[in-house]
C-alpha cells in the first residue's frame, strides 16, 4: 500500500474492524445438544459477554454472526438459508459441532452433510458437542480473521474493491469439500456398515457362533385369563404367539384389529388404557423369511398393573394397507402417520393427508429394507436443494378447514419459545389461539435407521443424543431392553451407579427445564442460576464419566469404568448444597404472583385425556395420576431406593411446574442414599458374551482380550427375538423396541419418545387460550426435539 | 439585587424568541439530516430477495400482515388511551401542585375520581379483558388438534 489515500483507508480499515469485532451480535440457529452448550456459554459462569458478544438475538435483522449448532436437517435447510439471507450485511457464519460441519456421526438420509454446502462459513467448532469453551475460542477466531482479513473501508465508503463479511459461496463436494465423514483420503475404502456389514458381514464368524436363546416370559395367571378370554371372543384372530421375551404378544388380522384394541381398551381386565407404542417391521429381509411382508406393531399398557401386552398384525404386498385406529385412541394419528413416511403402509381412515417427518414429496421410505439410507450415498444436499425444498404453507396445513379473517401465524421452526426448532402453526382471533396444527420433523436424524447398521454395542452413543438432555438416562432405558434380551445380569454395583448417575441427570434436565420455562414466563436471573447448579452436577458427571453432556458410559452388563477415588466428596457436596438452592428457587419464584397468575389454570389437561394421548411422565402426573415406572414396573436398583412420587391434580401449567419442582428433592434423596450405600463389587457383568470385560482383566488373560475384540470389531450376537422396555427418563416414559434376527445389528431398532405423545396433546391445552399461555404451556411440558423426531 | 440579564438574550431560555426557535430547529434538522444521510450513505444495502420478506421464524408468511382487527382489539386501545392520556394532566398539575393550590387539589380529585370511577366499571364489565364478549366460548375440547376433527 501506498499513497495517502490508501494510508487513510488503512487506517479506517482499522478502525471499523475493531468496532466490528468488539460488538458481535449473534444469532442463534440452535438445532442440537450444540446448542445447549452454546446456551451454557451465555450463563453465569461463562458469561458471552466478556468475550465481544453479547445477548443472543432471536431474529436475523439484529444480527451480524449466524451460529448454527447441531445437526443441520433436509427439511430444516431451507429456514437456514433464509435466515442467512435476512440477516444484515456484512454477516459471519459460524458452524458449530461435527454434526453441523460434517453430518458427523449422523450419516443418514435425513442429515445435510456440512453447513457449509447451504451457506457460506468462516469458523469451524469441532466437537460432539463442543464445549462452552469452544464457542469463546470460536469467536475468538472470528474476531482475529474480522481484525487481521477484512478490508471494509473502500465498500463502506461506496468505493471498488475491499472486502466484509467473511467468505462468500458455498462449498462443492469434491471440489472443495469431502463429505466423507472419515475425512478426505478414504476414497475406495467402504464406509462401515455399507458392504461391510449390511445386510449380512461376509464370511462373518457371527453365524458359527452359538448364544443361548433369549429368555422366555412367564404367562402370568391373569394374562392367561386375559388369553383365555381374548381367544373366547376372538377366537384364532387373537392368537397368543408360543413364545415371547417380554409381555404376550398376539397375532390379529387386519380386518379385526380396531375390535381387538377398542376390548382391550374397554372391556377387558385389566383393560389397557394406554397405546405406548406403534409401530412397523419390514420383514422383507428376514434371515427366515415370514409369510408376511410387514407387520404392525401394538404395544399397549395397563395403568391398573402395569403390565404390557402386543398385538402384531400381518400385512403383506408391495404396498399394503391397513386400518386406521384412530378412532380407538386418538393418539395413533402421529405414529400411523410416521409409519406411512418410514414404511409406505397406507392407513385407511387416517384423516391427514400429510407426511410428518419427511419434507413434502420425499421419495421412498426410509425404513423399508430395500432403502439404503446413507447420505454419503445420495447427491449432495445444496442450496439449490434448500431453494427447492419449502416448508409447506400454513394455509395448506390447515386444509379444509375455514379460517377466513383469521390470522395465521408461524410459531417456529426457528423460534425462542418452541425450545427446538419445532413448527407450530396458530390461527388466531386477536390474541385467542382459535386453532392449531404441528409440524414435526425439522430434527429428524434416522436413529432407528442407524440402528440396523451399528453393532449393538456401536450403538450406544446414538442412544445419549436422542434426549440430549439427559445424557446416560438414555444409555439406560437401551440397554434394559436389550439386556432383558440378551439375560444379562448386571452387577449390583453397576445398577446402583446407574441408578445415581440417571438421577443425576434428570435433575440437570429439570434444572434446564425450570430455568428456561420460567424464561418463558419472562423471568431472567433464574436460568442463570439453574445453570449453577447444572454445571456442578457435569462437573461430577465429567468427574466420574469423563463426558459432560454425552458420556455414552453405560455398558452392555454394566458402566464402563469404576468409580473413580474422590467421587463420593463431590456428591456429597451436591446433596449438602442443593437443598438450600431449591429452597431460593422456591422463594424466588413459586411465590411470584406473575407466575402465579400465569400458570395457574393454564394450559389445563384432563386425566382421561392425558391417557388417552400417551401423556407421561411429569405431564402425566400433574393431572393426578401416581405413576412412574421406577415404582410401578420397576427397573434396575430402583426397588431398593426410598423415595416419593410427587402428583398434583391441577393438570395445569402450574401443577407441572410443582411436580418437577418437588422430583428434584425427590431425586437428590436417591442420590444420597446411593452414595451412601454404594456396594462393593464388579462394575461390569463377569460372563462378556455379549459385553466388554473389564479392562485391567483384557489386559492380563486372553480369554477376556478375545472377547474384548470380538464385541468391539465384529459385535456381540445377541439372540433372536423382540423386547420392549421403557424407562421413567426425565422427561416422561422412554421405550426400545428391539428387534433381534440373532445378528450384530438391530434388525429393526425402535424408539418410543415421550415427547412424541406428549407433543400431540397441546392443541388440547392451548386451544382456546391466549398467545401468550400458548408460551406457558410449551414451557412447563418440557420436551426437547430429538426425542420427538428421533 | 439586580434584575437577571442573560447574557445573550436572544439566546435565553427566559425569553423565547423567533431567533433561537429557528438556530435551534436548524440544528436538530441537521444532525437528523447528517445522521441519516451516513446510516443510508454507509450502510449496505441488499434490496430484492429474502431481504424484503417479513420474518416469520424463517418460514414463508401466510397472507398478508395486513388482516381486519378484531373489534375487542380497538377497545383495548381506546381504553389505553383515556387511561394513558390521564397521565399528561395529573404530571402536569404534579409538576405545578404549588401554584394550583387548593382548588387545583380538589380539581384534579374530582377529575380522578371520575376516571377512576370509569376504570372500575369498565373493569367490571369485563372490558380489560379481550376475550370477553368475543365469539363462542372456545374452550378446548378433545380431538382439537390433529385429526380428530
Amino acid at each position: 500500500m501506498s499513497g495517502p489515500q490508501d494510508m487513510a483507508l488503512n487506517g479506517l480499515d482499522i478502525v471499523i474492524n475493531w468496532s466490528r469485532k468488539n460488538s458481535l451480535w449473534p444469532l442463534f440457529f440452535g438445532l442440537s445438544c450444540c446448542f445447549v452448550e452454546e446456551a451454557a456459554a451465555f450463563t453465569s459462569r461463562y458469561d458471552i459477554a466478556r468475550f465481544g458478544s453479547e445477548v443472543f438475538r432471536g431474529s436475523p435483522r439484529q444480527a451480524d454472526v449466524l451460529i448454527v449448532s447441531g445437526t443441520l436437517f433436509k427439511k430444516v435447510a431451507p429456514v437456514a438459508l433464509r435466515l442467512y439471507e435476512q440477516m444484515s450485511s456484512p454477516k459471519w457464519v459460524i458452524s458449530m459441532g461435527s454434526c453441523s460441519n460434517s453430518g458427523g456421526m449422523y450419516d443418514v438420509y435425513s442429515v445435510v452433510q456440512g453447513t457449509d454446502q447451504i451457506i457460506p462459513v468462516d469458523v469451524y467448532i469441532p466437537g460432539c458437542p463442543p464445549r462452552p469453551e469452544a464457542v469463546f475460542d470460536g469467536l475468538l477466531r472470528l474476531q482475529e480473521m474480522i481484525a487481521a482479513g477484512e478490508r471494509p473501508a473502500r465498500p463502506v465508503l461506496g468505493l471498488a474493491g475491499g472486502s466484509q463479511g467473511g467468505r462468500e459461496g458455498v462449498l462443492t463436494d469434491g471440489v472443495d469439500k469431502c463429505r466423507d465423514p472419515r475425512g478426505p483420503g478414504y476414497a475406495g475404502i467402504p464406509v462401515r456398515g455399507t458392504p461391510a456389514t449390511e445386510p449380512w458381514f461376509r464370511e462373518s464368524r457371527a453365524d458359527l457362533m452359538w448364544t443361548p436363546p433369549a429368555p422366555v416370559h412367564e404367562i402370568s395367571t391373569p394374562e392367561l385369563g386375559q388369553a383365555r378370554s381374548l381367544a373366547a371372543l376372538f377366537g384364532q384372530d387373537a392368537a397368543l404367539e408360543p413364545a415371547s421375551t417380554d409381555m404376550p404378544t398376539y397375532r390379529v388380522p387386519k380386518k379385526r384389529i380396531i375390535d381387538v384394541l377398542r376390548h382391550l381398551k374397554t372391556q377387558s381386565a385389566p383393560r389397557y388404557a394406554r397405546l405406548e407404542d406403534l409401530t412397523a417391521v419390514d420383514e422383507t429381509a428376514r434371515r427366515q423369511r415370514p409369510e408376511n411382508d410387514y407387520t404392525l406393531v401394538y404395544t399397549l399398557r395397563s395403568l391398573e398393573d402395569a403390565s404390557l401386552l402386543r398385538l402384531k398384525v400381518p400385512l403383506a404386498g408391495g404396498s399394503p394397507q391397513a386400518p386406521s385406529v384412530t378412532t380407538v385412541w386418538p393418539s395413533a394419528s402421529w405414529y400411523e402417520r410416521e409409519v406411512r413416511d418410514m414404511f409406505g403402509i397406507a392407513f385407511e381412515g387416517l384423516a391427514n393427508p400429510r407426511s410428518l417427518l419427511l419434507p413434502p414429496g420425499w421419495e421412498g421410505h426410509p425404513l423399508r429394507k430395500g432403502y439404503q439410507g446413507r447420505a454419503t450415498a445420495m447427491p449432495p444436499f445444496t442450496s439449490r436443494e434448500a431453494r427447492r425444498m419449502e416448508p409447506v404453507d400454513a394455509g395448506e396445513l390447515f386444509a379444509g378447514r375455514d379460517h377466513a379473517g383469521e390470522y395465521l401465524l408461524n410459531f417456529g421452526p426457528h423460534h425462542y419459545a418452541t425450545h427446538g426448532v419445532f413448527r407450530y402453526v396458530l390461527a388466531l382471533q386477536g390474541e385467542t389461539i382459535t386453532d392449531m396444527e404441528m409440524d414435526i420433523g425439522y430434527h429428524h436424524r434416522g436413529v432407528e435407521k442407524i440402528g440396523e447398521r451399528q453393532t449393538w454395542h456401536q450403538f450406544i452413543p446414538y442412544t445419549d443424543r436422542v434426549d440430549y438432555l439427559v445424557g446416560l438416562a438414555n444409555n439406560f432405558t437401551y440397554l434394559t431392553a436389550l439386556e432383558e434380551l440378551a439375560g444379562v445380569q448386571v452387577p449390583e454395583r453397576a445398577q446402583y451407579i446407574r441408578v445415581m448417575l440417571a438421577e443425576l441427570f434428570r435433575l440437570s434436565n429439570h434444572l434446564v427445564w425450570f430455568g428456561t420455562f420460567v424464561q418463558d414466563l419472562g423471568m431472567m436471573s433464574p436460568v442463570f442460576y439453574a445453570f449453577r447448579e447444572r454445571e456442578q452436577i457435569l462437573d461430577i458427571v465429567e468427574f466420574i464419566t469423563g463426558g459432560r453432556m454425552h458420556p455414552s458410559w453405560f455398558r452392555i452388563g454394566g458402566v464402563a469404568m469404576d468409580l473413580p477415588s474422590g467421587w463420593k466428596d463431590m456428591v456429597l457436596e451436591f446433596v449438602r448444597v442443593f437443598p438450600d438452592r431449591l429452597k431460593q428457587y422456591h422463594a424466588a419464584v413459586t411465590g411470584n404472583p406473575i407466575v402465579r397468575a400465569r400458570t395457574r389454570g393454564v394450559g389445563r389437561l384432563k386425566l382421561s385425556d392425558a391417557v388417552d394421548w400417551g401423556v407421561s411422565g411429569p405431564n402425566l402426573r400433574a393431572c393426578g395420576l401416581e405413576w412412574d415406572l421406577r415404582r410401578t414396573a420397576p427397573y434396575g436398583a430402583y426397588p431398593d431406593f426410598d423415595f416419593d412420587i410427587p402428583t398434583d391434580t391441577g393438570g395445569d401449567c402450574y401443577a407441572r411446574y410443582l411436580v418437577r419442582m418437588e422430583e428434584m428433592r425427590q431425586s437428590l434423596r436417591i442420590i444420597e442414599q446411593a452414595a451412601a450405600r454404594m456396594p462393593e463389587g464388579r462394575y461390569v457383568a463377569g460372563d462378556s458374551r455379549y459385553g466388554l470385560p473389564e479392562n485391567k482383566a483384557a489386559l492380563k488373560d486372553i480369554e477376556s482380550l478375545i472377547h474384548h475384540f470380538v464385541n468391539v470389531t465384529r459385535g456381540p450376537r445377541l439372540p433372536e427375538g423382540e423386547v420392549y422396555r421403557a424407562t421413567e427418563s426425565p422427561r416422561g416414559e422412554q421405550g426400545y423396541y428391539l428387534v433381534s434376527d440373532g445378528g450384530c445389528a438391530a434388525y429393526r431398532m425402535r424408539l418410543r419418545t415421550p415427547g412424541f405423545a406428549n407433543l400431540q396433546a397441546v392443541p388440547l391445552m392451548s386451544v382456546g387460550g391466549r398467545l401468550a399461555d400458548f408460551v406457558a404451556v410449551l414451557g412447563s411440558i418440557d420436551y426437547v426435539l430429538p426425542d420427538i423426531d428421533r | 439585587m439586580s434584575e437577571f440579564t442573560p447574557l445573550i438574550p436572544a439566546f435565553s431560555p427566559w425569553e423565547p424568541s423567533g431567533l433561537s426557535l429557528s438556530v435551534f430547529g436548524a440544528l436538530v434538522l441537521g444532525l437528523m439530516g447528517a445522521m441519516l444521510f451516513l446510516a443510508g450513505w454507509l450502510g449496505v444495502k441488499m434490496p430484492g430477495g429474502e431481504k424484503r420478506r417479513a420474518y416469520e421464524c424463517g418460514v414463508i408468511p401466510t397472507g398478508t400482515g395486513s388482516f381486519r382487527y378484531p373489534v375487542p382489539f380497538f377497545l383495548t386501545a381506546v381504553f389505553f388511551l383515556i387511561f394513558d392520556v390521564e397521565t399528561v394532566y395529573i404530571v402536569s398539575w404534579a409538576l405545578a401542585w404549588d401554584t394550583a393550590g387548593l382548588p387545583g387539589l380538589i380539581r384534579m380529585g374530582g377529575f380522578i375520581l371520575i376516571l377512576g370511577f370509569g376504570l372500575a366499571y369498565a373493569w367490571r364489565k369485563g372490558g380489560l379483558e379481550p376475550e370477553r364478549g368475543f365469539g363462542p366460548d372456545r374452550s378446548p375440547t378433545p380431538g382439537s388438534g390433529e385429526d380428530a376433527r
